[in-house]
């Protein structure tokens, strides 16, 4: 019985080696951000997918369940798995008031295959939206702009 | 300074095109679209499906969240996981309800590995964009555009014209409240009557 029960165990551990993972207590400061727009660059380069000129796009993706993620000051991005012990971050809801804001968020941080991870726990400051660069960009995309 | 703009809006909408490098390990026999993405590489390849959160912590509910977790896919070859970061359908979804339908299960995706550092700093990895999936064995492949099913479902109150996207009540909700710049409604209205 014992056998067979740790034969599952190395079975569960090879199909999914982030089981033995632990995770690290991170405290960061950044911008929820759509990263499916700011990895593939379909709407534009890094400083036009961010923002206030690209909120509206931000909010699109974050409805379709498109993950969020946690962009740093240094360039870093923490993909968000949990929001508040929230796990269902990609409903299309828990994130659509956050989305764009500049805050600073607590959690657990995981990293696997070049990918970093943030379990967030507590939103402990919400500066809002601080990047206005819809005053050099305009709505990206352009068709985000009212009655488009 | 609005030529500017215009000129840094237009150079950055370009330069997907120019960042494109087409082919990676896994493009063999891939019959993936081609968006032109930073980084692109068609990919098809073996992986069991799982969400992002079980996979790095053991907190694995038996349907995956449902649609409602990020999903990856942990790649047979290399046992490397992948973020599925969207679906193939070019309409601001994610795939979680499909990839869903097969957790815990073995299948053949292919796709798009997404991102390139040298463009965008910050990222580790590449993202996938998944555009079909099927069952190992199995002959049928299947599209990842089953969310604007699952959302009628969802908000059958929202039917109408235009994509689904405008008429996501969270998303209106959200407008209504703080702009389509999220700066407040006269932040909008300034703006839109400077360029208008």
């Amino acid at each position: 019985m014992l056998r067979t029960l740790l034969a599952a165990g190395a079975l569960a551990l090879s199909a999914f080696p982030g089981l033995a993972a632990n995770g690290e207590r991170v405290t960061v400061t950044g911008e929820v951000i759509d990263s499916w727009c700011y990895y593939s660059g379909v709407m534009g380069g890094p400083d036009a997918v961010t923002g206030s000129a690209h909120h509206t796009c931000a909010l699109w993706c974050a409805a379709g369940g498109i993950p969020v993620g946690l962009l740093t000051e240094e360039g870093k991005i923490y993909m968000v798995l949990k929001w508040a012990n929230n796990d269902k971050v990609a409903d299309g809801k828990t994130m659509l008031s956050v989305q764009s804001h500049q805050l600073v968020a607590d959690g657990i941080h995981y990293e696997r295959d070049g990918i970093d991870y943030i379990l967030v726990e507590e939103v402990s400051s919400d500066e809002g939206i601080t990047l206005h660069n819809h005053e050099d960009y305009g709505f990206v995309p352009p068709f985000a702009q009212p009655g488009q | 300074m609005k030529r500017i703009a215009l000129l840094l809006a237009f150079s950055a909408l370009a330069a997907p095109a120019l960042a494109q490098d087409g082919e990676g390990p896994y493009s063999a026999n891939s019959e993936a679209k081609s968006w032109s993405l930073f980084g692109e590489e068609k990919a098809r390849f073996e992986a069991k499906v799982t969400d992002a959160l079980c996979a790095l912590t053991g907190d694995c509910p038996a349907d995956c969240g449902a649609g409602e977790r990020p999903m990856a896919v942990i790649r047979k070859d290399d046992n490397k996981m992948l973020l599925v970061n969207k679906s193939g359908a070019p309409n601001f979804t994610a795939a979680n309800y499909r990839l869903s339908e097969f957790c815990n299960q073995d299948v053949e995706v292919d796709g798009l590995l997404v991102g390139d550092p040298d463009l965008t700093p910050g990222i580790g990895a590449k993202v996938y964009q998944v555009q079909l999936i099927r069952a190992v064995g199995s002959e049928e492949w299947l599209k990842t555009n089953l969310y604007t099913k699952q959302w009628a479902e969802r908000y059958p109150e929202a039917k109408g014209k235009g994509p689904w996207f405008k008429r996501d009540p969270n998303v209106k909700a959200e407008i209504e409240k703080n702009g389509y710049f999220g700066l407040g409604l006269d932040a909008d209205k300034a703006w839109l009557e400077e360029n208008q």
